[in-house]
């Protein structure tokens, strides 16, 4: 059933390409690994390779596998939490899995690793709060023998063993194509970039500002902010941007949680549906912000995806197998017209799933 | 107090047996090593009668002063000017409150803010790496068995304890606690004690967001956040008075410990944050109210 699941995903996921993947190609990313094919891209909505990384075979022991993540507090990480969950119940492994309580909590996401090498774990998951911030922190699990897998959030260090992510320069290249072809080539755009040192913020940004100055060079960017991605940042900052610049015609968005406060912003300014509003991945906030047409786009990761290749990945691992150093989970563009139709099982949890608190 | 932490380490301990790995203790040791010290300049703001709310936005603004400076001048100048800022920092508080005379609760309550806003500006609200691999092993090295923060902390609580017990200082500070006005009849010069006590807070809170840095080897402006509350908790866990005079460097080490312990024991016995933050938040009113209990009895 869950088998099913997947191969669904993927199919639609590669449905997408099929049907997007016939505009101009772009360049694949630099860091495609060579296990990992990437599809040729399309110009509006790209998709990363989508590849799919098959369940391995029940292993005979029972792993025990430390999870870290930087929150639980959005459906996002839930969905995350739930692929490592239900994967590792598949896999027969016993998951730990610990949440740091948001993007501002570097130190305890360092004890928390540190606590899971105490606890002498076989492998650690981990989706960091900081690139920089948890080097030592991977470097001492990896001394003390136990792998690390990197998901969603990379740590800036060549010791961890895999790196599942989605291809986040895709991400902010086609959040560019989207706002450029939107505002037909000229426009007042900001940028809410999300979490501070965080791969997904700083590779997503960079590559929405490279991709608008080469392609939509009258598309100018007026400002940009981070914060802890929250609604509330999201809601405080777009409110702060609309007194500062009237004349704001787009908003990009690192992730949707600032994008859900930022529609909100715009709606009350009574805008709504005259600014252009970006996005990445699909909290239900988001979903009903965009069948209103507040929120015009957003790119979907799947983030179920994510969870359940990172599991896959340590047990290949700790299981003696080649890990591909880089995964790419795929990627698929929701607006208002495709809302109705997508598969969410590899993007959210089921409804109702909550995870376990022992 | 001491059997409430053994009965907590041998209840974590049977639970999950790693608790009491060599691993482990090192591993609990140091990630006490920080509240220790941001503990120990708040035991001598509480008991001089004061607070200090500042000492958790001072660690983020500690981490980017010292991962800026470093990066330019080296390591050693990084230290120096990491631990410098805290002392400037509290500095400011000090003048605040005593030449000023701005209650110590609202002083340090704008501090917490402006700290903040100022590591975040300095910053620009991103983290600072790239600092020298060296600087690692201040945050993850060993002397023998023992973990370099932990040897940091625990000097500075033989430190803190001479300080408090064996100079005028020391005596000074329990005297304003105790009733300021008498100290102040008794010809003690309170404005000048008062601003020690917060000018040593900051050190300390210095000396935690060096350390804390070298962990992350990143300056960090996001560091800290209420990490001021837990240091006031592990104050009063112990048996310290909020109102001052009451307590010293053995009640902060058993509140230290309790968190300390708490905080790394939940994890390994995988007990969820969300209920993790319920169960400190008892044992913090909870110890408070037991020790209030047995002094109304004797």
């Amino acid at each position: 059933m869950k088998e099913r699941i997947e191969r669904r995903g993927a199919l639609i996921a590669l449905a997408a390409v099929v049907i997007l993947g016939c505009g101009r190609g772009t360049q694949p990313s630099q860091d495609v690994s060579p296990g990992v094919t990437p599809v040729p891209s399309a110009d509006v909505a790209a998709t990363a390779a989508v590849t799919e990384y098959a369940r391995p075979a029940k292993p005979s022991r029972q792993y025990r596998i430390g999870v870290a993540i930087p929150h639980l507090s959005n459906p996002h990480y839930v969905g995350q939490a739930y692929g490592y969950i239900d994967e590792a119940q598949a896999l027969g492994a016993q998951v730990t899995l610990l949440e740091a309580g948001g993007y501002q909590y570097l130190d305890k996401q360092v004890a928390q690793v540190e606590d899971l090498i105490a606890s002498k774990v076989d492998a650690i998951i981990l989706a960091a709060i900081s690139g920089p911030g948890t080097v030592s922190a991977v470097e001492e699990a990896v001394a003390a023998g136990i792998p690390v897998i990197n998901v969603n959030v990379m740590t800036d260090s060549d010791q961890v063993v895999a790196r599942i992510r989605s291809d986040d320069d895709v991400i902010g290249r086609m959040q560019a194509d989207f706002m450029g072809d939107r505002l037909k080539g000229a426009g007042n755009v900001v940028m809410l970039r999300g979490a501070p040192g965080t791969s997904w913020a700083e590779i997503r940004g960079n590559a929405f500002r490279k991709r608008v100055a080469e392609k939509y060079p009258n598309v100018k960017i007026l400002g940009e902010q981070y914060s802890q991605s929250t609604p509330v940042d999201g809601l405080r900052l777009m409110e702060d941007f609309l007194q500062t610049f009237p004349q704001i015609t787009g908003v990009y968005n690192g992730a949707d949680s600032t994008a859900v406060g930022a529609a909100q912003a715009i709606a009350s300014a009574g805008k709504a549906g005259s600014i252009v509003i970006t996005a990445t991945d699909f909290q239900p906030d988001t979903e009903k912000f965009i069948r209103e047409g507040v929120i015009t786009a957003s790119v979907l990761q799947q983030t179920v995806t994510m969870g359940r290749w990172g599991v896959r990945a340590a047990i290949n691992h700790l299981e003696k197998k080649q890990v591909p150093p880089v995964l790419f989970t795929g990627l698929v563009l929701a607006t208002k017209e495709n809302v109705g139709t997508l598969d969410l099982s590899t993007v959210r949890a089921p409804d109702g799933w909550k995870p376990p608190s022992r | 107090m001491p059997a409430v932490i053994v009965a907590l380490a041998v209840v974590f301990g049977s639970i999950n047996p790693n608790f009491w790995s060599a691993t482990n203790l090192a591993n609990v040791s140091r990630q006490m090593s920080i509240l220790a010290l941001l503990a120990l300049g708040q035991t001598f703001a509480i008991l001089s009668g004061g607070i200090d709310l500042s000492v958790g936005s001072m660690l983020a603004l500690v981490s980017v002063v010292c991962a800026q400076q470093m990066k330019v001048y080296g390591l050693a100048a990084g230290i120096a000017a990491g631990v410098l800022a805290g002392g400037l920092t509290g500095l400011a508080n000090g003048l605040i409150i005593a030449k000023a005379r701005v209650p110590p609760f609202i002083a340090t309550l704008g501090m917490l803010v402006a700290a903040r806003g100022a590591a975040l500006t300095l910053s620009g609200g991103l983290p600072i790496a790239g600092l020298p691999r060296q600087f690692l092993t201040l945050g993850a090295g060993y002397i023998g068995p023992f973990p370099i923060p932990t040897v940091i902390a625990v000097a500075a609580f033989a430190l803190a304890h001479v300080i408090l017990s064996r100079t005028l200082f020391g005596r000074y500070v329990y005297a304003m606690g105790s009733n300021e006005e008498a100290a102040v009849l008794s010809g003690i010069n309170v404005a000048n004690y008062k601003m020690l006590v917060y000018v040593t807070s900051g050190l300390f809170a210095g000396l935690a967001g060096v350390i804390l840095t070298a962990r992350v080897i990143s300056g960090q402006p996001t560091l800290g956040e209420v990490q001021e509350l837990y240091s006031i908790a592990a104050v009063v866990i112990g048996g310290g008075r909020i109102s001052g005079g009451v307590g010293g460097v053995g009640t902060t080490l058993m509140g230290v410990l309790v968190l300390g312990i708490l905080g790394n024991g939940l994890n390994l016995v995988q007990v969820s944050s969300y209920i993790q933050n319920i169960v400190i938040g008892a044992i913090i009113v909870g110890a408070v109210w037991i020790d209030l209990a047995r002094e109304r009895r004797r």
